[in-house]
């Protein structure tokens, strides 16, 4: 009697679940993004939600928390019921730093999301000046060898991937030091950069797309394995020797844990259809952000992969001396 | 008046000191210059002794003739009580119930409270605050304010 | 010669009926995004980007600078009239600009912050023509130690905006610097005095802080004593007096040229130059008393400063591609999308329709003028409602305000904190604007110093040896001597008292 009650309880809660899953959604979703409005994962979410909005049928609406790098959005993000009508943006290795450094008193944690599809990858960037005397990377770790802790190398932000990066370049190369200079975003980088109060910049191919167009200043190498679309004749820091030397910043879509994997593949299928979509490719391409589609447990590893990675350079930047 | 300054001074001479302890906890100085604590720490000492120089300063004031009572009288009070408290409980509901709710509440109640008594005006107005808002803000400027738990 | 041309058939390019049109367009969907609450520039001109999808890439960038300038304005206007500021560069008109309309002369105020704004915008759209390319690059040289020197010389300033009491208004700066530590330190980038709240990483929400000192303080005084008299604006009252305008000249000359440099130094803000203006006005006036009490001086000089800070900043985006400020950087993602790369080469490759996009910041300047005069009596006609419904709707205002700048309910209770503590402080007549001026110099502050000295891995020799910074804190020195010597005098005539 207890078995048959149990057994119709179980089937009737996964003939509920399925009734959901078919009947997902009923509602307008809310695609929260942990930034501003205007910065670059918002443009590419409103790009996004707005081709999105037509395939799957329902509103999907852009709702921008900012805060704290990030992590007001992605603490509210992993409160939210895992019923699909609350996902949003996360930022790798960004969301993975904020769990990685204990000062912050994250909340969350690495598996604290279900990720359900990436967007872009923007790969990371070592860049100079148009009249810097620096014209490949081996010029500049040349210079860096022979003056250690004196050129000055801006990042975006403290524990940036940009941050991160350097880093990566310090240990390939033993013997190179920057001097570091923490710089507030993209456009702070471009200023001080041009106004030669910094050496070399590290940041990611969106930033600077337009720039290196106009010739104002120079990439020297990408961090990536294979080259950049929007930079076919610069090197990769895998063919100038240097293959652990990657970096990016990559923007995909995430629920909290424990959703209905049927509505995670609902969602997936979606937006891979919608990014898929000309339109979307255009207006990426447009706005120099490479489109990167990676779903299921690629994206998972993907996730996993760049926690690794992001906890040993987190741990080392949190002890490195600053002079 | 003289009071109320010497009150207030006394208030921000008590934050001060809490900082002053508070950043003390923090590093001073770090490989590069000032730590963490540095500003706070010295920031929180000025404000300490500039707190205690405006209540001397303020207790050698002659006293204003007739001082201009602070305390508002009881109608006064509940009006400027009811704002508070209205204001802070659309803080507490605005996310569980939504916009539309939380604005008809704050409106219906709010108003009637600071004296206004003709319906004509009072419904339309709380109608226009509540769902007009949301419709205008929501789907015309895509500014996304919150929906509640019952679907409005 | 060649300069001129080009501007000449950029003008004629600007007037096309089409183009016209969506200045027209812009100027008005700008004033609105300026009232409405929560939809500041930034947020507005991102949101109203893929409406300029379809248009040509002239006519785009045409409306969404349109909706910049417009945004500019339309803050002014609730500043004004319900004394919240409806984004953050109207802060300071707040103070003078709300008295004026409770005295009646709400209007004259709106329209002096017009024709400020106007000649502010229309002479720096000229120096634009005249100095560009050359002065933006000298801009660059502007680094993080310079700009270190000019927040202190900004914070030495602060000896100006003190009431009644100088002691009050250092320790009210005091209090706003210490405010504005809250947040993650530059220095480890750790949070300081957060007690572990996310929300509080990026430290107290400036806007939230703002509407709830200006707007809640002011409706809770409202509710005290609500004021039983109608306040009544008459049309003709809209254009300022003879008196009005011969004290609002001074400061919109030097308010255009205050607004016009400090546009040319990427990430100054808009707010420090309204700051800087409203500042030197009280201290170069001869009666200094009426600030705060409905002086148009304060409202002239900083409006003129904004809208010159506008316009100027679209210089290092126009020749260097770098956005000086968040709504720049949107407007820059507009150019991208639209196809032009912001930068050198856009004046060579399509100078016409550069300077079509610079003719039309004129045409958007005449345009919201003629758009917003006859426009002030109408708005001011909201001073005429009912106190009941003022309080309400500006209570709404701020809530959503509040709200959605990050869909925080967190933001409410800051407000609604600040809200009661302004009002206490109004009662007192504690002095406010110091420290708005200490919790916007505070984090900026920290930060360059922390930036010069990464760049010169802890050497203080960087203030020194650059000329500009050197030149600064000297100046900052002489405020500072000047303000010491202004205030002995009192002290040894209150000690011989004794």
């Amino acid at each position: 009697m207890l078995r048959t009650a149990l057994g119709a309880a179980v089937g009737l809660a996964l003939s509920a679940s399925m009734a959901l899953a078919q009947a997902f959604p009923d509602k307008a979703i809310n695609l929260m993004v942990a930034y501003p409005p205007g910065g670059s994962t918002d443009i590419g979410a409103r790009i996004v939600a707005g081709i999105a909005e037509k395939i799957i049928g329902q509103p999907i609406v852009v709702v921008n928390k900012g805060g704290a790098g990030g992590q007001v959005g992605w603490t509210d993000l992993t409160r939210q019921k895992p019923d699909g009508y609350n996902i949003g943006f996360v930022n790798l290795p960004a969301t993975n730093t904020v769990i990685l450094d204990k000062d912050r008193q994250a909340i969350f944690d690495e598996n604290s999301f279900t990720p359900i599809i990436n967007q872009v990858l923007d790969p990371g960037v070592v860049w100079v000046a148009a009249n810097s005397p620096f014209k490949t990377l081996k010029d500049l770790v040349t210079a860096a060898k022979a003056k250690p802790g004196e050129l000055k190398a801006a990042t975006t932000g403290i524990l940036s991937d940009d941050h991160l990066a350097i880093l990566m370049l310090e240990e390939a190369e033993p013997g190179v030091k920057f001097r570091l200079v923490h710089l507030v975003g993209g456009a702070a980088q471009m200023k001080e950069t041009l106004g030669g109060n910094v050496d070399v910049s590290f940041d990611n191919v969106g930033s600077i797309v337009t720039q290196v167009k106009a010739g104002q200043v120079r990439a020297l190498a990408v961090m990536d394995d294979v080259r950049s679309k929007f930079f076919p004749d610069v090197p990769t820091t895998k063919e100038l020797g240097y293959p652990k030397v990657i970096s990016s910043s990559t923007r995909g879509i995430a629920g909290p844990k424990g959703m209905d994997p049927k509505v995670v593949a609902k969602l997936a299928e979606t937006f891979k259809k919608a990014m898929e979509d000309p339109e979307h490719q255009k207006k990426m391409d447009d706005v120099g952000l490479a489109v990167k589609i990676m779903t299921g447990d690629e994206y998972k590893k993907y996730f996993a992969d760049i926690h690794a990675q992001a906890k040993k350079y987190t741990e080392w930047a949190k002890a490195r001396p600053q002079k | 008046m003289k009071r109320g300054w010497i009150v207030a001074s006394l208030v921000l001479l008590g934050l001060c000191g809490l900082t002053v302890w508070q950043s003390a906890l923090l590093p001073q100085i770090d490989d590069l210059g000032p730590g963490p604590g540095f500003f706070p720490l010295w920031l929180a000492l000025l404000g300490l002794v500039l707190s205690a120089l405006l209540i001397v300063e303020t207790a050698r004031m002659p006293a204003a003739p007739a001082a201009e009572t602070l305390i508002p009288d009881k109608a006064a009070t509940f009006r400027i009580l009811a704002v508070i408290v209205m204001l802070a409980a659309s803080a507490a509901v605005l996310e569980p119930l939504g916009w539309r709710l939380t604005a008809l509440l704050l409106t219906a109640i709010l108003l009637p409270a600071l004296g206004a008594r003709s319906l004509l005006v009072i419904v339309p107005f709380c109608l226009a605050a509540s769902f007009g808002v949301f419709h205008v803000f929501y789907y015309w400027l895509k500014v996304p304010l919150p929906i509640g738990t019952f679907g409005i | 010669m060649d300069t001129l041309d080009h501007l000449l058939a950029g003008l004629a390019a600007a007037m096309s009926l089409q183009n016209l049109l969506f200045a027209l367009a812009g100027c008005i969907l700008g004033t609105l995004v300026g009232v409405l609450p929560g939809v500041g520039p930034a947020a507005g001109t991102a949101i109203l980007i893929p409406l300029t999808f379809k248009l040509d890439p002239a006519g785009a960038i045409i409306m969404l600078s349109a909706i910049y300038y417009g945004a500019m304005y339309g803050g002014t206007i609730t500043s004004v009239l319900l004394n919240v500021p409806g984004e953050a560069a109207s802060v300071i008109t707040c103070i003078d600009g709300f008295q004026m309309a409770r005295q009646g002369r709400g209007g004259a105020a709106l329209g002096i912050a017009a024709i400020g704004s106007f000649i502010g915008g229309t002479i720096a759209v000229l120096a634009l023509v005249v100095v560009a390319a050359p002065l933006a690059a000298l801009a660059l040289k502007f680094g993080p130690p310079e700009f270190f020197a000019l927040m202190l010389f900004g914070l030495c300033l602060v000896t100006g905006l003190a009431g009644r009491s100088l002691i009050a208004g250092i320790l009210m700066t005091t209090i706003g610097l210490l405010i504005s530590l809250i947040g993650i330190d530059p220095v480890r980038g750790a949070p300081r005095f957060t007690f572990g709240m996310p929300e509080l990483y990026d430290g107290l929400g400036f806007i939230p802080v703002v509407m709830g000192l200006f707007g809640v303080g002011e409706i809770l005084a409202t509710a005290e004593k609500p004021y039983r008299e109608i306040i009544k604006t008459n049309l003709k009252d809209v254009l300022p007096t003879g008196a009005e305008w011969k004290a609002s000249v001074g400061p919109i000359i030097r308010g255009t040229g205050l607004g016009f440099f400090l546009g040319l130094i990427p990430g100054v803000g808009a707010i420090i130059p309204t700051f800087m203006s409203y500042i030197m006005e009280k201290r170069i006036s001869k009666t200094p008393e009426r600030f705060g009490n409905g002086a148009i001086e304060g409202v002239a000089g900083p409006e003129t400063a904004n809208n010159s800070y506008a316009n100027a900043s679209m210089l290092p985006l126009l020749t260097l591609g770098i956005p000086s400020s968040p709504t720049i950087a949107v407007l820059m993602g507009a150019f991208i999308i639209n196809g032009l790369t912001p930068g050198p080469f856009l004046f060579a490759e399509k100078p016409l329709l550069v300077w079509t996009i610079i003719a039309s910041f004129f045409v958007g300047n005449v345009m919201l003028l003629i758009l917003n005069l006859p426009l002030v009596g109408l708005w001011a006609k909201i001073l005429e409602v009912p106190y009941q419904y003022v309080c309400v709707g500006t209570l709404l205002f701020c809530l959503i305000g509040a709200y959605s700048i990050n869909s925080s309910v967190f933001d409410i209770w800051v407000m609604l904190g600040f809200g009661v503590i302004g009002y206490l402080l109004r009662k007192l007549d504690f002095p406010l604007a110091p420290a708005i001026l200490g919790l916007i110099l505070g984090p900026q502050l920290e930060k360059s110093l922390r930036t010069s000295l990464e760049m010169s891995a802890g050497s203080f020799w960087i203030f020194i040896n650059r000329p500009i910074t050197l030149v600064l804190l000297v100046l900052s020195a002489v405020v500072l001597a000047v303000a010491a010597l202004n205030l002995a005098p009192n002290q040894i005539r209150e000690a011989s008292d004794d």
